[in-house]
């Protein structure tokens, strides 16, 4: 759901903002919200429920009906009751916000957030919108704890934090927005995004073998056959096989995890630039860890060793993203 | 397509919004049913009926043209059946239409937020019908609901059940009411319309109409209404004294009486003794412009207008109630000179009808030479003769319903005998005309208000008499005289039905009655009489002096801004502690030990860590420390705890004492 100042041209929104950022406590990865960061401004729906509430006081001035005032008045409370409501469903919210795992370029980066607050109160929708936009939800229903996710698509390589993130409620009318930027400080390893293509990366494969030196030899054992899969080496190719099934094939080596091998920033076209080269030596790492072979990454300024496993890969991978950074 | 329903489905309904909305729609529209068109009605059902089924299946929802198309038909159904489409009633209709044409178009929040705040307007419109208290307590729950309509719109899938929606909307209303209460005391009002109200189509209106025949009257009995209040400034004059002048009819047609036309008398003279009576009349809204006065209004307000015939009418029509102060007599001599408009009204006699009336006072005429005679001999034939005095009279529906009353079937109601009397009268010579209005009225012991209600409606005559003038002869009070001294009730024989009112205040209940009856009229006061004047005198005797405009302005933004203050005072609650964990509170006792040696747990500090610490610091008290820190992990983060060990807990805490060394 959408946000819906109506009151609050978009050159005002971003004054305030600006004006709400100079008046911001430092970024910490806890935050508890109070009056003094909380914003409060009746929504669309309110001046819409505003305008009715007028439209009965003049029907109730016009036929001088008793009730008719009354009607006005009580509506009227209610929505300023409803605004202290509101205010009250996000003041004095305690913030927390964890560390992101790593992602891709383009991903969503998922920060957990737990809120909580002092005494078990009813608290419910509270909703997060991160910098790109995204809105998750978050309901305290009489519990002092709950968790949720704040979504942010990561845009650069690198250390991304979630920027500036807006909390806001509507709860319980919808009448009135109250919101608070969080500065919440934390952050995410984004790698580069992989290439889409495999094809290029796996041509390279045979002359990377054939100009690494210490190729063991001999230690292939043919394992077994299962089916092909995208990605796999075209010299493992099961070509008996196939030829009896008419189904691609792959031969299965035993050692291929001692097959050590190289992904080099210098093995790709010299005309790439840095963030194509980097998101072609990311596809290459993914792949070759894929197939549990025994790589090691060679870019300017970094040479990782050969190795296999989940730690290597996401060292390589780290080794990318922070690469000229 | 299967219609089957079952328990989940039923969950899931009563969380959905176009649930809560279609819900509050109808019960918004559900005052309104009694004044819509049938078909309406089945309309607006169908439309309802037919947007619940589309929660279920969306592409249901009918297309924008079959909407246009259903709204066109309503309008031009609506036009036909009342006239207009803009009046109190045709209005409400097409707006429950449009609204549940609406209900069909809207599937974002923001519909269902528009359709629930012109739910609150529809609310008011029928507050331009009904201002009762049960009206009230129905519209607050409404109110309710409404509420509870909005959170479900707005609680963005949280998992709230409806107890607590309920609970805390009905919080949320008790609080507002007091901020309610002092804006409608303190706002500032206004007197007469901002504009011009437009021309009412017709209403069904309670109360007397300005014509008599034969059953009207007792029609109109059956109705325990109230038609108005009044309060006497002194004391309350006797019941067969209390007759409240509504109309004077003169025209008759051998079965309707009639106002005919205007009367002309140029001068109306009034007699009257010092001993006058004061009182207020608080009259319910009846959609006439007559008004009801004690017999005989002497003193009026400047804005009434006093006619030939001494009743009282006012500028416009009585659409909600209306208060006014007299004066009355109740010795008084009128037009002791008649005047000739006057006596050929009053002795006019429908030609071709009733002959054997006519003949009968001809006879009379004949027989007696005094008026007063006449009259006399007249309403002893009521009394002594086999006449009855009955609700369900048989129907006289020929031609000479006055003859078959006084001849054949001599059982009738006031309006039987006004009638009759009248037309005698007349035959015999002497000037008479038919009032209507009403007799006697209930006083509540408890406030000392006098309580005029439908059943109390009544005709009687007047005849001019030589040297006296207009004089009221009430035929009933002849055949009938407990209706007079006492009450219809009274005068009723034992097997005539009686309306439920009747029956009741002859029962336990009637104390509960004069409560309800005093409560209902401090409600019409100080409620939906609430005025300018009646702000301004509130104001002034609170205040202990004259108050004025602005002084109102400034009272409402002090006293709504207190309220506020208060109330969101009782929302923030700044004296409410967070609840803290008996377990944490005992840790908490056990670290303000250890902090008082030098040894501060830190924020981030986990208890184990802490407890490390605290023995390198204390060897001594190693056992203790451990026993604790180990207890307070289990108390606090594991799921089954038992009460022993939380006061064993607090018992060690209690006795840690990091300064002494344990007894070994």
């Amino acid at each position: 759901m959408a946000e819906n100042l109506p009151l609050l041209p978009r050159f005002a929104e971003r004054f305030i903002q600006g004006w709400a950022k100079k008046r911001q406590p430092p970024a910490s990865h806890q935050i508890e919200i109070d009056r003094h960061h909380l914003y409060i401004l009746p929504t669309r729906h309110g001046v819409l429920y505003f305008m009715v509430l007028l439209l009965i006081l003049f029907g109730a001035i016009n036929y001088e009906n008793s009730l008719g005032f009354m009607l006005a008045f009580l509506l009227g409370s209610l929505a300023l009751l409803g605004m202290i409501y509101t205010h009250q469903n996000i003041n004095k919210l305690n913030v927390h916000i964890g560390r992101a795992e790593p992602v891709f370029v383009g991903q969503d980066m998922l920060f957990p957030i737990s809120l909580s607050q002092k005494t078990p109160q009813l608290r419910p929708a509270i909703q997060l919108r991160s910098s790109t936009s995204q809105i998750s939800h978050a309901h305290l229903l009489n519990t002092t704890h709950t968790n949720s996710q704040l979504v942010c698509t990561a845009q650069h390589r690198g250390y991304s934090s979630p920027g500036q993130i807006k909390l806001f409620s509507e709860f319980p009318f919808g009448l009135f927005h109250a919101w608070s930027w969080l500065n919440l400080d934390s952050r995410c390893l984004v790698y580069p995004a992989p290439y889409a293509h495999h094809t290029p990366i796996i041509k390279s494969d045979q002359e990377l073998n054939g100009s690494t030196t210490n190729i063991k030899q001999g230690t292939d054992d043919f394992s077994g056959i299962r089916q092909y899969q995208a990605g796999d080496l075209p010299n493992h190719m099961a070509w008996k096989a196939i030829a009896k099934t008419g189904k691609l094939q792959t031969k299965l080596f035993s050692n291929e995890t001692s097959q050590d091998m190289w992904i080099r920033w210098t093995q790709l076209e010299p005309a790439l630039d840095t963030e194509h080269r980097l998101s072609q030596l990311c596809r290459m790492i993914l792949d070759a860890s894929k197939h549990s072979l025994n790589f090691g990454l060679d870019i300017p300024g970094t040479t990782i060793p050969p190795s296999h496993g989940l730690q290597h890969k996401q060292q390589c991978l780290k080794a990318l993203a922070l690469f000229g950074l | 397509m299967k219609f089957s329903i079952n328990k989940a489905d039923l969950q899931t309904l009563s969380q959905h919004p176009v649930f809560w909305v279609v819900l509050s729609l109808s019960l918004v529209i559900t005052p309104h049913l009694s004044r819509f068109p049938l078909w309406s009605i089945f309309l607006i059902t169908c439309l309802f009926s037919w947007r619940l089924l589309c929660i279920k299946h969306p592409r249901w929802l009918p297309a924008k043209w079959l909407l246009l198309i259903i709204i066109i038909f309503s309008s031009a159904g609506l036009f036909f059946h009342f006239g207009t489409l803009f009046g109190k009633t045709a209005g409400s209709v097409l707006l429950s239409i449009l609204l549940a044409v609406k209900l069909h178009e809207s599937q974002s929040r923001r519909e269902y937020m528009l359709l629930i705040s012109l739910s609150f307007f529809i609310i008011v419109t029928n507050f331009l019908f009904s201002q009762s208290i049960p009206t009230v307590i129905f519209m607050l729950c409404i109110i309710v609901v409404l509420l509870m309509s909005m959170i479900t719109i707005n609680q963005n899938n949280a998992a709230i059940d409806n107890i607590a929606k309920l609970k805390l909307s009905i919080k949320m209303l008790l609080q507002a009411l007091p901020l309610m209460l002092i804006m409608f005391i303190l706002f500032p009002r206004i007197s007469g319309p901002l504009w011009k109200l437009p021309e009412e189509e017709k209403t069904a209106s309670s109360g007397l109409s300005d014509t008599m025949s034969p059953g009207n009257i007792s029609n109109l009995i059956k109705s325990s209404a109230v038609a108005f209040r009044v309060q006497f400034k002194n004391e309350i004059p006797a019941q067969q004294q209390l007759y409240w002048r509504g109309l004077v009819l003169w025209y008759f047609d051998g079965r309707t009486w009639e106002r005919g036309k205007q009367n002309i008398t140029p001068e109306p003279s009034l007699l009257t003794s010092k001993n006058l009576i004061d009182y207020t009349i608080t009259l319910q809204a009846h959609e006439k412009k007559w008004l009801y006065a004690l017999d005989m209004p002497v003193d009026i307000p400047d804005d009434i207008i006093y006619t030939n015939n001494f009743v009282l009418r006012a500028q416009h029509k009585i659409t909600s109630l209306y208060q006014y102060h007299l004066t009355s007599s109740l010795d008084y001599q009128i037009q002791r000179e008649i005047s000739p408009w006057e006596k050929s009204a009053g002795l006019k006699i429908p030609p071709q009808t009733n002959l054997k009336t006519l003949l009968k006072g001809r006879e009379l005429a004949a027989q007696f030479s005094q008026a007063e005679e006449i009259v006399k001999h007249v309403l002893k034939t009521f009394n002594q003769d086999e006449f009855h005095y009955t609700l369900s009279p048989p129907l006289t529906s020929g031609a000479d319903p006055v003859d078959q009353f006084l001849f054949q079937t001599k059982r009738g109601f006031c309006e039987h005998y006004a009638s009759s009397f009248t037309l005698l009268m007349r035959a015999a010579g002497i000037p008479a005309r038919v009032v209507l209005g009403y007799q006697g009225g209930t006083i509540n012991p408890l406030t000392q208000v006098l309580t005029v209600r439908q059943s109390e409606a009544h005709a009687w005559s007047e005849v001019w008499l030589q040297g006296r003038g207009w004089v009221r002869i009430d035929p009933t009070a002849a055949i009938a005289p407990q209706r007079i001294e006492q009450s219809l009730d009274a005068a009723l024989d034992v097997n005539e039905a009686r309306s439920l009112h009747m029956q009741l205040s002859n029962s336990v209940f009637k104390e509960l009655l004069f409560y309800w009856d005093a409560i209902d009229n401090r409600w019409n006061q100080w409620v939906i009489g609430y005025d300018i004047a009646q702000q301004k005198q509130l104001l002034s005797r609170l205040l202990n002096q004259q108050i004025n405009f602005s002084d109102i302005v400034l009272l409402l933004v002090i006293g709504f801004t207190l309220a506020l203050l208060i109330t969101s005072l009782f929302i923030f609650k700044p004296w409410h502690k967070a609840k803290v964990e008996p377990v944490v509170e005992a840790y908490a006792t056990f670290c303000k030990k250890l902090s008082a040696k030098g040894l501060t747990r830190e924020t981030y500090e986990g208890a184990f860590d802490f407890s490390h610490r605290a023995i390198a610091l204390l060897p001594e008290q190693k056992n203790s420390i451990q026993l604790i820190t180990r207890l307070y992990s289990k108390l606090r983060y594991e799921p089954s705890q038992s009460d022993k060990q939380l006061s064993q807990f607090k018992q060690l805490v209690r006795e840690f004492n990091p300064g002494r060394t344990p007894k070994s």
